[in-house]
């Protein structure tokens, strides 16, 4: 009995010891080896049995998870980089195993079309995906909006907002077809499109990262309307955003979510030293600040 | 009318991967209505394969057996049997009452019947106190004897035990015997197996004596008893106050000695025969080869 | 018959199994906390979630009991005091394997009441995309029973067949997963893609596909999760298809039991 209770308390103490490194090396695991590899939807499917649905939403919950704790990172922390083409993948695989998991869609619509800029993976799934989900008019608008403001095929982006308005009802989607297809209407387009996104979504991280977005664009619009004022009244490009402050066509110069520096290229498109994404601004920037 | 229960030519091989077992070879009885049948062998002489073969529990190679003249492998046969398999396994997660209910439904007993008769046989063996308790925390005697009861609570004109009294406390012994001599007097035929000696000399009619599956002999028991006296123990006084004297006599002088003593004034205080047993006799038939 | 399947449902829950059910059944207290991370289909994924833990419980059941029922009977020789009784070969069988889908079913009921109340509950604070289609969420559950009922007729023929529970065990389990990809299987061979493939692979799956059990048709959970109308002919069909396999299965079993020697 004594031997046996002091068996345990060694075992207990050893385990003890254990446990803080374990615990660590399973913190610093990399995204990758915490999700473990996600073998291909196409693969997954012959293993899945009855779970598909479920397999499906397992990864898209892990991915969630994950992309919340990457970009809820307090102040005072690390901001640690996000594997967006892992996120990519495993999205991937979600969509084949249940082509109507709309959190995958969304997820990838809302996240991955920006950050990673796969506009035509992202757009094969979704039109994947509107095979089964005939019903939901987010997936001809999501297929829209990508083409309208990323490949700007016009065309495509009217027929897919056509069909969001016919499958909706929703007179904003008609809106979107005729209104904003055209070189100058991109940031209202994105706004109009990010405005109806961000309302959409219940996850706090991804409404975090659509209104940061949001609020860049509508920085860059009130820049282009600025500039446009700018040459109307002057009849030539300003050469800087200073110029624009100088002459009062703007208050200030508009503060770049991303922690950029907004700036006028040659030909008179804003830009940002952020590249309106996080973590450009650490490495050597090869952009030339006029 | 056909027998309760015949056996023709029966032969049962145990094939396996290396070895050939010829359990049962050519074994012919038949087992009259109201008759004590014994099947006495030693261990592995294929006892239980023979009663598995009446119970179409394993199909015979050749030959066949009958209940009332019925093929046993139809179901319905069984109908008229109880059957009491050799170390008897019964579902451990029932009571024993449960269990005699259950039995009882499947040979279509009526409620009320099923209940006298259950509490009837709990009670003659000894079974009451643990009849609500889960089979599983019988032990091994317990067990064979709700076995029996199980095997009897349809109260059939024919019953079939493997080993009954194998595992049971000496007390439990006779409580058995009694029972199976009492089925006897009701009409009923018995079928059992054993490799006890003693249990075929007190209450069988006839024993089977099976060897390496090989059905012996098949002879009554009584006569059996009666051609092995082998002398007469005579216990005598010569005269009234004489000593006792104790002689021998040969069952062919009996007659003639007995007259010899009464005639010259001796009494006789005794008179025993001495037999050579059932055990020497199935001795001899094992020993045969 | 009847008396088999009672004392074979008397036996599973005196084994405790049904604790075991309520046990693991305490999982689906989560499906509305997990829910609630989803962006867009909240409902959707407490659906998801109560279906396919009711499955997965199922299939558990069905593998462990029907794997284990006859070879146990056997192994202990229950079936000798059993099969001493007047009851034929065939009816005991039946009764030991109605006993077990009668369990499924009753189980089945439980868990996706279980399910229901839970998901519902999400429901009042998300509401769905489309309203949920209760009727199809039956549907998907009643078939799901079907499917295990084909599983456990598999486990018995297996059992009817050897001495061992490993087979009867393992071999459900692999007739499962088989049986649940063949039609993505069968897919796959009839598409473009597979025209590489060797027309004797072709062959030999498209016979696999006839031949096993198409476990993947009892699968109506999508039209639950995101209330796509029901093919009422769809499901007379597959209903139709699950009564001649399972005949046929336990009409084999039945055959082989009645040869096996105990
Ligand atoms: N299932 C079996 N497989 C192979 N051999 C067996 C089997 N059952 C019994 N035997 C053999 O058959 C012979 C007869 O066995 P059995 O009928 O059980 O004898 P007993 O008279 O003791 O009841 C024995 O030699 C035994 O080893
Ligand atoms: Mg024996």
């Amino acid at each position: 009995m004594k031997k046996m209770l002091l068996y345990l308390l060694a075992c207990t103490i050893l385990l003890a010891a254990v446990i803080p490194p374990f615990v660590g090396y399973q913190k610093q695991k990399s995204f990758a080896e915490q999700l473990g590899v996600v073998p291909r939807g196409e693969v997954l499917r012959y293993v899945a049995a009855d779970q598909k649905e479920f397999l499906a939403a397992s990864v898209v919950l892990k991915v969630l998870i994950y992309f919340g704790g990457r970009s809820q990172a307090l102040p005072n922390q690390v901001q640690l980089p996000v594997d967006y083409p892992g996120i990519s993948r495993i999205l991937h695989s979600a969509v084949k195993l249940d082509p109507r998991n709309m959190d995958a869609h969304y997820f990838a619509q809302a996240i991955l079309v920006w950050d990673v800029k796969q506009i035509d993976v992202a757009n094969g799934l979704l039109e994947y995906g509107m095979r089964y989900r005939d019903w939901d008019f987010y997936l001809p608008f999501f297929v829209g909006f990508n083409s309208g403001y990323f490949l700007k095929d016009y065309e495509k982006a009217a027929r897919m907002y056509r069909r969001a308005a016919e499958l909706s009802g929703n007179p904003l989607f008609i809106q979107l077809a005729g209104r904003y297809l055209y070189e100058a209407g991109r940031t209202e387009h994105a706004i109009v499109y990010l405005t109806a996104m961000e309302k959409s979504t219940r996850n706090e991280s991804v409404k975090k990262n659509l209104r940061t977005r949001l609020e860049a664009l509508v920085a860059v619009r009130a820049i282009e309307n600025a500039r446009d004022l700018f040459a109307s009244r002057f009849g030539r490009q300003p050469h800087s955003i200073g110029e624009l402050v100088q002459r009062g066509m703007l208050s200030s110069i508009p503060h770049d979510p991303y922690g950029g520096t907004f700036y006028l290229d040659e030909d008179g498109s804003v830009r940002s030293t952020s590249k309106l994404a996080f973590g450009h601004l650490n490495q050597p920037s090869t952009e030339v600040t006029q | 009318m056909s027998h309760p229960l015949e056996l023709s030519s029966v032969s049962k091989q145990y094939v396996s991967r290396k070895h050939r077992v010829d359990a049962v070879r050519e074994v012919s009885f038949a087992v009259a209505a109201g008759e004590i049948f014994g099947f006495l062998g030693p261990n592995g002489a294929g006892k239980s394969t023979t009663i598995k073969i009446i119970m179409n529990l394993i199909r015979a190679d050749r030959g066949t057996a009958t209940i009332f003249g019925t093929p046993s492998t139809k179901a319905e046969t069984r109908r008229h049997v109880g059957f009491l398999p050799e170390n008897p396994a019964l579902y451990d997660y029932m009571t024993g009452a449960e269990y005699l209910r259950f039995v009882g439904n499947v040979h279509g007993m009526p409620k009320q019947r099923i209940r006298q008769r259950s509490d009837e046989l709990l009670m003659l063996l000894d079974l009451l106190p643990a009849a609500k308790r889960a089979i599983r925390s019988y032990s091994k005697g317990m067990l064979q004897k709700l076995g029996l009861a199980q095997a009897i609570i349809h109260d059939p004109p024919v019953l079939i035990l493997d080993e009954p009294m194998s595992g049971l406390d000496p007390l439990s012994r006779v409580l058995v015997k009694e029972l199976i001599v009492n089925e006897k007097k009701n009409g009923k035929t018995v079928f059992f197996s054993t490799h006890i000696i003693s249990d075929v000399e007190r209450v069988c009619d006839r024993v089977g004596i099976i060897r390496n599956g090989i059905l012996k002999a098949v002879k009554e028991v009584a006569p059996l008893l009666r051609e092995g006296i082998e002398a007469y123990r005579v216990r005598f006084a010569e005269h009234e106050s004489s000593a006792e004297q104790e002689i021998m006599v040969s069952p062919d002088d009996l007659t003639t000695q007995m007259v010899a003593i009464t005639s010259t004034g001796g009494t006789i205080r005794l008179l025993e025969p001495v037999r050579k047993n059932l055990e020497d006799f199935f001795l001899h038939i094992i020993r045969e080869d | 018959m009847k008396n088999i399947l009672r004392i074979t449902i008397l036996g599973i829950m005196r084994d405790r199994v049904f604790h075991g059910i309520t046990v693991a059944a305490l999982v689906f207290g989560l499906v509305p906390v997990i829910s609630q991370l989803s962006m867009r289909q909240v409902t959707e994924l407490a659906l998801t979630l109560s279906l396919s833990l009711t499955s997965f419980l199922l299939l558990l059941l069905s593998v462990f009991l029907g794997g284990v029922s006859l070879w146990k009977d056997i192994d202990r020789r229950y079936a000798y005091s059993i099969l001493g009784l007047p009851l034929r070969r065939s009816d005991y069988v039946l009764g030991k394997y109605l006993g077990i889908v009668s369990f499924i079913l009753l189980t089945a009921t439980v868990l996706g009441i279980v399910g229901a109340l839970f998901s519902y509950s999400a429901i009042g604070v998300y509401p769905p995309n489309r309203p949920v289609l209760w009727e199809n969420y039956v549907y998907a559950i009643f078939f799901d029973v079907l499917k295990y009922a084909l599983l456990v007729s598999f486990a018995f023929l297996f059992s009817t067949i050897s001495t061992s529970f490993f087979l009867p065990m393992f071999g459900a389990v692999c007739i499962f997963f088989v049986g649940s990809s063949s039609q993505e299987a069968y897919n796959y061979v009839n598409s473009p893609e597979a025209a590489a493939l060797h027309p004797a692979a072709k062959s030999a799956i498209t016979a696999l596909y006839y031949v096993l059990p198409n476990f993947g048709a009892f699968d109506f959970k999508t039209n639950a999760i995101y209330s796509i109308p029901m093919d009422y002919q769809g499901l007379m069909l597959t209903f139709v298809y699950f009564c001649c396999y399972v005949s046929i299965v336990l009409g084999l079993a039945v055959i082989l039991f009645n040869r096996r020697q105990l």
